[in-house]
């Protein structure tokens, strides 16, 4: 086992660096001593106190979470559907729907959204406009990640729930959904990512005096980035990761109970 | 990672959460709000203003101020000719000034609220973009030029007041790879139609198609177009030579400076003249608080409060009462406030018009992929 | 299945189908039909759209429908040389990405159930820190005083050849578009090869497979849906992305998405802009459509 995975292990490992290196760098310089990135000078704490006397740069990262949180959980739920959808049923227009937002340019849909948002719906922008414009993009990810995972699964499986007399509720429940549990998690964490990055489409559909974070951070680029971004970013990640394993956590703890009920 | 570090991770991780929601909850809008407090929306660049300037403003209005930011003025026009509403103030430059109040976007100002005006250089005001400054108070400005590793270039012999410096091959072959120049398709023509002695603002086919095969001939030189991380490359000493805003060179050569590199960033306007970028203070109609933008506009005209700008970042200040305040390192600078000689042969760019806008992004596209 | 009626089906249909439709008609399909229009409009003199109807003030200036955004993309064959240039970028980088994500996802998808989700947690949480920070890490690692650079110039000197510089470079480009979707490859394919049965590859190492053969007639072909969605997933955005050859390209890197984002600010010309999507999005989709027939042709093989 170990011995045919070896030149395995030893591409990942490579992946791994590749995926990991720059990321080193950015946590490694949010405890620089020099406002440039470039080289090592001496370790500091610096960053972190500017970060967190910093109330614009909190309240930005606060609002960019909520959004990603926000727009993931809607992308997830009706990326899934779509998924199912498209995969379960002979559809025309769906498919092309869903998987346009991901061909269109991020700085169209962005300009074409604040259109709509204002001349169309007469919205004023705020939170919301953004959670609705990064749900629209995120769809099309997850549904095609779900639909991957369908694809060439075992139909016979649903149909033997379907035989045993399940209700299609039931069926989806608890054969389907476990099933492509892997698929909707990737999904959600892909629209997590996808939201707290994005600048264009955040940009033109952000309502006034709401900092969110891309946007901070993109717009300091005219005085060159200083590591307190390092260090945002750095608390980004942890936060990430523990959301993951906490949630990660709280379904072996429901799966366990309920292997116990069974 | 191992196995056995996981279960200390998410309670670490919580707590840096629970810091940050901590200090976001602490929403300055609510705060402000609760206290039937005022806010003025301000629309501006990162960075352009200094804290303890807002700091005092927000105590002697007994107002918040809320800054949105923008990266670049076509971003900021973008989102404007969309329709997007509800920023009292905004700091456009000069050619985006113009758009907004030729569109008539912009509310005209009562100069009665705006006593210390007079502190402002004529030289600043009655622009060609708002004669009689009906809608617009100068705020700062920049000036489009090359910065440059000065002991490289001496090393080397090199002329570094003139845009010879980034177009001439006979220059260029000895800093090959080491430049760059702005990834703006206005500022550089711009560059190239100064170099060849026309106006920054020449709309002529035949000098646009002259200053193109310049900058093609000078292109194999250059490592990028460039207009992100060049402050950073310079004061690093990666680069030797950029084309780029006076603000910026300003914080190169403060970085280099503060790191102890081996050298020394230096900036100047080049003899052949150069473009003057002029932010002004504007009030879109849009806007609700007119008062305590007018209120902001006056209290940013006290030399004080002007000066704090270019202490923080280098800008140049159109504010003559401010000039007892600024640094004198930075008010004897020559590239931030150019004699009479040097004034003259800047120039503010003007726009275009759609079919020429067009036409130049066409030029532009094919002089980046020849 | 028998007690499925047709009305139930249908009704199962729209439930599952019903909502993203709804919401993709309204979010999606509205504001891009206003992006279609747009692209028969003039520009106007500031930016925005010239009016439809004359104006009142003004004897003289355009106003109305046209076409003439279209011919101007069509007069000249530079558009489709960006075009060209940004496929390949965008066809090199799909290359890239699942050749590195490939032998990843596999082993992720061959480990220990318990460790799987911790792996695939590591493939994402690079991407939990700044877009931008990311890219500014790449300009730092292939920088001229960087390891890496210095590393490659005296194995280039070795070889008898002229330094390189690696930031400002198409290879820079790269490198960083490969770096910002490599998580687009990843997912797909794990969750992919997550749900082949074991079983089959027992099967084809019974009958004598070897360990290649049972990779080339087993795995690859069973792993072409994730494959394909992976690509897709890659493929477009790259097209997109102009903030990557921003940061990390050199002289000549310019891409569709800059060309697209540059109507829209620098030139604020919406209608080019509009007509140059509209373009991109046509061929995106008959790259698309071209890539759904190969899957199918494929998936008849056996």
């Amino acid at each position: 086992m170990i011995r045919r995975h070896a030149w395995l292990w030893g591409a990942a490992a490579l992946v791994y660096a590749f995926l990991y290196i720059p990321l080193a760098i950015v946590v490694i310089y949010s405890f620089n001593d020099s406002r440039l990135n470039a080289e090592w000078v001496g370790f500091t704490l610096h960053w972190y106190r500017v970060l967190f006397s910093d109330a614009e740069m909190l309240a930005a990262a606060g609002n960019s979470l909520i959004i990603a949180l926000s727009a993931s959980l809607g992308a997830t739920v009706l990326g899934t559907m779509a998924g199912l959808a498209i995969h379960r049923y002979r559809l025309r227009v769906l498919p092309a729907l869903v998987f346009a937002p991901v061909a269109m340019p991020e700085i169209l849909l962005g300009v074409s959204l604040l259109l709509f948002f204002l001349q169309v719906l007469n919205l004023t922008l705020g939170m919301l406009s953004v959670i609705i414009a990064h749900t629209t993009f995120c769809i099309g990810f997850v549904a095609i990640i779900i639909r991957a995972r369908l694809q060439g699964m075992d139909e016979s499986l649903f149909e033997a729930a379907r035989d045993l007399g399940a209700s299609r509720w039931q069926t989806f429940r608890f054969v389907t959904l476990p099933l492509i549990m892997p698929a909707v998690a990737a999904g959600a964490l892909m629209s997590f990512t996808l939201s707290i990055d994005d600048f264009v489409i955040t940009f033109f559909t952000k309502g006034i005096g709401e900092p969110i974070l891309p946007i901070q951070i993109y717009t300091m680029i005219k005085v060159a980035v200083t590591p307190e971004v390092n260090a945002v970013s750095t608390l980004l990640m942890l936060l990430t990761l523990a959301m993951i394993i906490v949630a990660a956590r709280l379904e072996s703890h429901a799966a366990s109970r309920e292997a116990a009920r069974r | 990672m191992s196995p056995r570090l996981l279960p200390a991770l998410p309670s670490l991780a919580l707590l840096a959460w629970l810091a940050l929601a901590a200090a976001g909850c602490a929403r300055p809008d609510a705060e402000a709000a609760a206290a039937g407090g005022r806010v003025l929306h301000l629309f501006n660049w990162n960075n352009y203003i200094a804290p303890q300037t807002v700091e005092r403003f927000e105590a002697s209005c007994g107002c918040r101020l809320a800054q949105d930011y923008y990266a670049d003025n076509e971003e900021m026009l973008a989102k404007l000719a969309a329709g997007a509403a509800g920023y009292d103030l905004i700091v456009p430059t000069g050619n985006a000034m113009d758009t907004l109040i030729r569109q008539g976007a912009l509310q005209p100002l009562d100069k009665t609220l705006l006593p210390h005006l007079a502190n402002i250089d004529p030289a600043y005001l009655d622009t060609p973009f708002d004669p009689g400054n009906r809608y617009s108070v100068p705020y700062a400005y920049t000036v489009t030029l090359l910065g440059y590793n000065r002991e490289k270039m001496r090393e080397l012999g090199l002329p570094t007041d003139t845009w010879a410096l980034i177009f001439e091959p006979r220059h260029l072959e000895r800093i090959k790879g080491r430049v760059t120049v702005l990834d703006s398709q206005r500022e550089l023509l711009a560059a190239a139609l100064k170099y060849l002695g026309y106006s920054a603002n020449d709309a002529d086919a035949a000098h646009w198609r002259e200053a193109a095969e310049l900058i093609v001939r000078a292109k194999p030189y250059w490592a990028a177009f460039n207009s992100a991380s060049y402050i950073k490359e310079l004061a690093v000493g990666n680069l030797w030579v950029a084309h780029g805003y006076s603000n910026d060179m300003f914080q190169a050569a403060l970085d280099a400076r503060r790191t102890g590199r081996g050298f020394a960033i230096d900036y100047s306007i080049p003899r052949e003249g150069a473009v003057l970028a002029l932010d002004s203070m504007v009030l879109p109609r849009s806007g609700g608080q007119t008062g305590l933008a007018h209120r902001f506009i006056d209290f940013m005209l006290e030399g004080e409060n002007a000066a704090e700008l270019t202490n923080l970042i280098g800008s140049g200040n159109p504010n003559v009462e401010a000039k007892r305040h600024i640094r004198p390192e930075i008010a004897s600078n020559e590239a931030i406030f150019p004699d009479a000689g040097a004034r003259a042969g800047l120039e503010t760019l003007r726009d275009f018009d759609r079919s020429q806008r067009r036409l130049l992004s066409r030029m532009w596209t094919e002089v980046k992929l020849r | 299945m028998t007690r499925d009626t047709p009305r139930s089906t249908r009704a199962a249909r729209l439930l599952t189908g019903g909502p993203p439709l709804l919401f993709l008609l309204v979010f999606f399909v509205i504001p891009s039909l206003i992006m279609v229009l747009t692209s028969f409009r003039f520009p106007g003199e500031f930016g925005g759209l010239a009016p439809v109807t004359a104006p009142a003030d003004q004897a003289a200036g355009e106003y109305g429908f046209t076409t003439e955004a279209y011919a101007f993309f069509f007069s000249d064959t530079l558009y489709a040389r960006v075009f060209l240039k940004s496929f390949g970028v965008a066809l090199a980088t799909t290359l890239a990405c699942l050749l590195m994500a490939y032998p990843l996802a596999l082993l992720i998808a061959r480990s220990e159930k318990r460790f799987r989700n911790l792996m695939v947690l590591l493939v994402i949480l690079p991407f939990a820190s700044n877009f931008l920070i990311r890219v500014y890490a790449w300009a730092i690692i292939l920088g001229p005083q960087s390891a890496l650079s210095r590393v490659a110039n005296t194995l280039l000197a070795l070889l008898g050849m002229e330094p390189a510089t690696l930031l400002f470079s198409p290879f820079a480009v790269l490198v960083g578009m490969v770096y910002v979707h490599l998580p687009f490859m990843i997912l797909p394919l794990y969750t992919n090869l997550e749900k082949h049965d074991p079983a089959l590859l027992d099967a084809a190492q019974d009958l004598g497979a070897r360990g290649w053969q049972r990779f080339w007639r087993v795995t690859w072909p069973l792993s072409l849906p994730g494959v394909f969605s992976g690509s897709a997933l890659v493929f477009i955005p790259v097209l997109g992305m102009f903030a990557v050859p921003d940061i990390l390209g050199g002289t000549r890197d310019i891409l569709i998405g800059n060309l697209i984002k540059d109507q829209f600010l620098g030139t604020r010309d919406w209608p080019f802009g509009s007509v140059l999507s509209i373009m991109l999005t046509l061929a995106v989709l008959s790259v698309a459509s071209l890539t759904a027939w190969f899957a199918r042709a494929a998936g008849r093989t056996p």
